[in-house]
């Protein structure tokens, strides 16, 4: 029965090339087109294009959506019909691909299949601002495949597989526009990715020849009669991994990609980059550390100190650089390079209290992640706004949308009884319970003040939605943020916001009927971030079992 | 003895004179004459291979019934099997996917030459892998020098040209160190056949005599065909030659002619020297060294090349160095692991040379890598091949480039002392092949309208180059086959060096 794991692999990766295939041909025969200001405003686009046009764009929607709907549904059953294994073929002697499925892959693979199909019903509206759609939910597919498949790994070499063909096929996403600014921002991540994945590689050289087996065990399989007067290398290789994994999820010194690709990529690009694709670097490192080399081969040594203190100059590093910035997608970049480090913290102090919060936070932070830039997104859609700056009084345009985004922003706050409260209570619990030393209270105290700047960073977002300053104030204020985003990188947003400075700023966001397709998934992901947290039992014993199991 | 023991000279001999009669024949026939030969000496060298796995031993063949230390003799084991079939392979698609180039790049009256030039380029080829005797194995180095200037003048442009004279010095440079080697070798043993001089350095070795003269003779040997094969600092004649000469001439010379050298580099140090003897006398460091620079300095060049055709040939130079760092390792698994990379790099380079073709094409002619924008999409197969060729290179795993690091560095792991500068290499230069080969891939599906490039419009469908989709879908299963079924073609060469010796 272990083949029927292929299937929501494959499915939506030939899908995904099929799509691809024909939009190739499509490619080349789409003449230039000129990229007015109208045609931006994406519902003018659809009346613009011939009606053949619109009938296959509903048609590319209707097959993406049933594809994906389906490899959700089988992923979902693959993933919850108990535990299977499957080996697909050897890569060369002793090296399987190999799929098995466990409780952390089942966490995973819900947390990304259920982000994955709302984000792609969101997607149908927005990207026909962008164009190229068939593209677009071409790659979407394929790496949904390629995810599914990353969950399901049952070895450090599948899981490097899969991961490096998520790097590359999440690349096309980044580069969407085709822009300048938008090939370099995907040849950053491509680097800062690739960087990442060979010092990975290269800690996995070392615990296949230090590990019994290579697939994934709870508490490790590293064989410590071997081990025993290489603990120096292998530590190295162990720290190698970390930081090489954590590249992907956003942590010091490999974390730069992030803000870099988020403001060019497309919002659904951004929100599954932030909210999915860097809780895949958390997935490498949980089975590097937890499952392969094992907790208690690192606990005490300086590479747990190390891995700590990485972790909390991120979480405090990003929260100051998000309070810092003036665009809304960089800003959210930045709170995601912190967030992420949350959980990150949460495994680094290997208590089964911190690890539970770690997990509750990869569920939470991904649906909150996911909300809060599809806010970004329908105001780049909507009014062409990018800037914080810009944002003032959108509460009176746009009123469902931003009572959205200030749910998300409280449960990312951590503010009770939404979701982010619990996963950082068992957060800092678990650092106050494990024997870390000046960690365990210097820990909680960055997570605190960590909590106060990203409330910082969010609410003044609120705030001057719904109650804007006066009239001429707000006008001082629209021409300087106006005229400072100038000078950003991305194209089209500085398209847009000289579309916002031409007209008077306030009246930029006119049209604002947000259309329901944009809105729904947003409530959805806005109401399971609330949702979570006032039902989050089932949620608490499920990692708390994987807790107990590795730990 | 059975008949399929008689191939190897066969097909030597039947290479060798394949040349001579394209040169009377007409142009059309010599073609087909020249593509007839390699598919049949392809298909007895696969009669070989397959005789030797089951027989599962090495035979030596005499030639003219002369006996031992006076007659001259090849010795088959599956190692040489392998690599002639392998090489063949290549050979053919090579000269199939540049028909097209070479028929418009290169005079008519010119084109039997070619022919004539590519026979020799294989029988020498083949020579080098079967020779059990070290002069014939000098004699066979120097045509095959003769014959790939050859391929690489025959395209009668200035930049050819000079390119040529360039490789003709260094690699007569590279014969001249190499004949020296083998000089003083006869001098120390009194044998030029291979296994007989194997006995005699063992015993000079345990005597403790003559152990300067013997490092001078490994050091020049290996200098030699280090020059010869492009190894760094020696590579400054590879971007032009393989940049500059037809398709099917940068594609043999990338993937085929540097390899010959090597593969009789490793003949040296196990069937002459004896690779203990090798490992002892520190000469291999010397050539780790100059690998693991060479893996870093080609790729860093490569970045800050425009030309995509010489990007590809400053790849080439880096990817010589993984196989140099390999024989650097001083262990058996570091020599398979080179041989591994002779193997995946040969598949690889030939394809993206040949697909990178397929993208000029479609670019007004135009090298340069902004023309280049969008030509994945006119030309489909060509840009599909070239985005699997680099992902092999930069290593993904599935395709070959994968596989043959991660043997490198299983390699290095049991080595002492080498460990870290060759996994720091293997990084780096994975970085470095990453940048240049991503860029060059995101470059070619990027649509030009968008870029705001004006190029070429001219599309090319896969119905209208029937004979290079063939080829560069060949080259692309030959890629997987490599990445997904490594294991059986490891064994092989695991079994082959030890039957080598």
């Amino acid at each position: 029965m272990g083949i029927w794991i292929l299937i929501p692999i494959f499915l939506p990766v030939v899908a995904g090339v099929l799509l691809l295939l024909s939009s190739a041909k499509a490619e080349e025969e789409t003449p230039p087109r000129c990229a007015s200001a109208a045609e931006r405003a994406g519902h003018s686009k659809n009346a613009a294009r011939g009606a053949g046009a619109a009938k296959s764009l509903t048609r590319l929607h209707c097959i993406t959506a049933a594809v994906l709907v389906v490899s959700a549904v089988l992923a979902l059953f693959a993933a919850w019909s108990g535990d299977n294994s499957y080996t697909w073929f050897e890569l060369m002697e002793g090296i399987p691909i190999y799929f098995q499925i466990d409780d952390v892959g089942r966490l995973f693979v819900t947390v990304f299949s259920i982000a994955w199909v709302l984000v792609c019903f969101y997607a149908f509206t927005y990207m026909k601002h962008e164009g190229k759609e068939q593209r677009f939910f071409g790659f979407y597919l394929i790496v949904y495949g390629v995810l599914v498949a990353l969950c399901f790994s049952g070895n450090l070499v599948t899981l490097y597989l899969f991961y490096e063909l998520m790097t590359l096929t999440s690349m096309p996403m980044v580069l969407h526009s085709g822009t300048r600014e938008s090939i370099m921002a995907a040849l950053k991540y491509l680097f800062y990715s690739m960087c990442g994945a060979y010092l990975g590689l290269f800690a996995i050289f070392f615990l296949y020849k230090y590990c019994d087996t290579l697939t994934f065990t709870a508490g490790g399989t590293l064989n410590l009669a071997l081990a025993e007067g290489h603990t120096g290398i292998l530590l190295a290789a162990v720290m190698a991994a970390l930081i090489g994994f954590g590249a992907k999820a956003g942590m010091f010194p490999l974390h730069a990609w992030l803000p870099t690709a988020h403001p060019v990529a497309p919002a659904p690009a951004s929100a599954v980059l932030s909210g999915i694709i860097a809780k895949a670097g958390v997935l490498a490192i949980i089975r590097v550390v937890f499952y392969t080399v094992g907790a208690d081969f690192i606990r005490g040594t300086w590479v747990q100190t190390a891995w700590m203190s990485l972790a909390l100059l991120t979480v405090f590093m990003g929260s100051m650089l998000a309070f810092r910035e003036k665009v809304f997608k960089k800003r959210l970049a930045y709170s995601t390079v912190s967030q992420v480090s949350y959980i990150l913290f949460g495994l680094s102090v290997l208590s089964p209290t911190a690890m539970e919060g770690a997990l509750l936070h990869v569920v939470f932070h991904a649906f909150i992640k996911c909300a809060l830039f599809l806010t970004a997104g329908i105001f780049i859609f909507q009014a062409g706004l990018s800037n914080v700056d810009q944002l003032e009084g959108i509460g009176k345009k746009m009123p469902k949308t931003l009572w959205c985004f200030t749910f998300a922003s409280l449960a990312l706050i951590g503010i009770p009884p939404t979701s982010g409260f619990i996963s950082k209570w068992y957060l800092a619990q678990g650092a106050l319970e494990a024997e870390v030393g000046a960690y365990s209270w210097a820990g909680p105290a960055v997570l605190l003040l960590s909590a106060l700047l990203t409330a910082g960073y969010l609410l003044p977002i609120v705030t001057n939605g719904f109650f804007p300053k006066k009239k001429e104030q707000g006008e001082a204020v629209q021409k300087e943020g106006a005229s400072a985003h100038g000078a950003t990188i991305t194209a089209y947003a500085a398209g847009n916001a000289s579309a916002a400075d031409a007209e008077d700023g306030s009246s930029a966001a006119a049209s604002a009927e947000v259309p329901l397709g944009m809105l729904i998934p947003l409530a959805a992901f806005a109401a399971l971030a609330v949702l979570l947290g006032i039902f989050p039992n089932p949620l608490i014993r499920f990692v708390g079992q994987i807790a107990a199991s590795v730990l | 003895m059975e008949l399929v023991q008689n191939f190897p000279f066969l097909t030597i001999i039947l290479a060798l004179f394949s040349g001579p009669l394209c040169s009377i024949l007409k142009s059309k026939a010599a073609k087909w004459v020249n593509t007839i030969v390699i598919a049949l000496i392809l298909v007895m060298s696969v009669a070989v291979l397959i005789f030797t796995i089951q027989t599962g031993e090495a035979y030596v063949y005499q030639m003219g019934h002369f006996s031992a230390p006076w007659g001259n003799e090849i010795r088959v084991g599956i190692l040489e099997a392998l690599m002639a079939v392998f090489f063949c392979v290549v050979m053919l698609l090579c000269m199939l996917g540049g028909r097209r180039e070479l028929a418009e790049e290169v005079e008519e009256t010119k084109q039997n030459l070619y022919y004539v030039m590519v026979g020799l380029l294989l029988s020498s080829l083949l020579a080098l892998i079967y020779t059990n005797d070290l002069f014939t194995a000098y004699v066979f180095v120097e045509i095959n020098t003769i014959s790939a200037c050859g391929l690489i003048m025959i395209r009668q442009n200035g930049r050819a040209i000079e390119a040529a004279t360039r490789y003709m010095i260094m690699s007569l440079l590279g014969s001249g160190l190499l004949l020296m080697g083998i000089c003083y070798l006869y001098d120390l043993t009194g044998h030029l056949l291979m296994s007989n001089i194997k006995e005699q350095v063992a015993l000079l070795q345990q005597s403790g005599e003559y152990h300067i003269p013997l490092l001078i003779a490994i050091t020049l040997m290996s200098v030699g065909l280090a020059i010869k094969s492009a190894l760094f600092p020696f590579h400054s004649w590879v971007p032009d030659a393989y940049g500059y000469s037809t398709l099917s001439s940068a594609a043999i010379l990338s993937s085929l002619v540097s390899k010959g050298y090597i593969f009789l580099v490793i003949k040296i140090f196990y069937r002459v020297i004896g690779f203990d003897v090798i490992r002892e006398s520190k000469v291999i460091n010397v050539l780790f060294v100059f690998g693991v620079l060479g893996m870093i300095f080609g790729s860093v060049n490569a970045i800050r090349e425009n030309n995509i055709r010489r990007m590809i040939a400053w790849s080439s130079v880096a990817q010589i160095g993984y196989i140099y760092m390999g024989f650097g390792l001083g262990t058996t698994a570091g020599m398979i692991a080179s041989l591994f990379r002779i193997l995946s790099h040969a598949a690889t380079k030939s394809m993206l040379f040949i697909s990178a073709s397929g993208l000029t094409d479609v670019s007004n002619h135009d090298t340069d890598f902004f023309g280049l924008t969008g030509s994945g999409y006119r030309n489909k197969i060509a840009g599909i091949a070239f985005t699997v060729g680099s992902l092999s290179m930069v290593g993904i795993p599935l395709f070959s480039g994968f596989i043959s690091k991660v043997l490198f560095a299983s390699a290095a792991y049991d080595t002492s002392g080498k460990l870290i500068p060759a996994m720091i290499a293997l990084a780096l230069s994975t970085l470095l092949n990453s940048i240049y080969f991503m860029k060059t891939v995101i470059r070619i599906y990027t649509p030009s309208h968008r870029a705001g490039i004006a190029t070429d419009t001219r599309t090319i469908a896969i119905r209208e180059q029937p004979q290079k989709t063939v080829v560069l879908v060949l080259f692309i299963a030959l890629n997987l086959v490599l990445g997904l079924g490594s294991q059986p073609i490891v064994d092989l060469l695991t079994k082959g060096l030890e039957m080598f010796g």
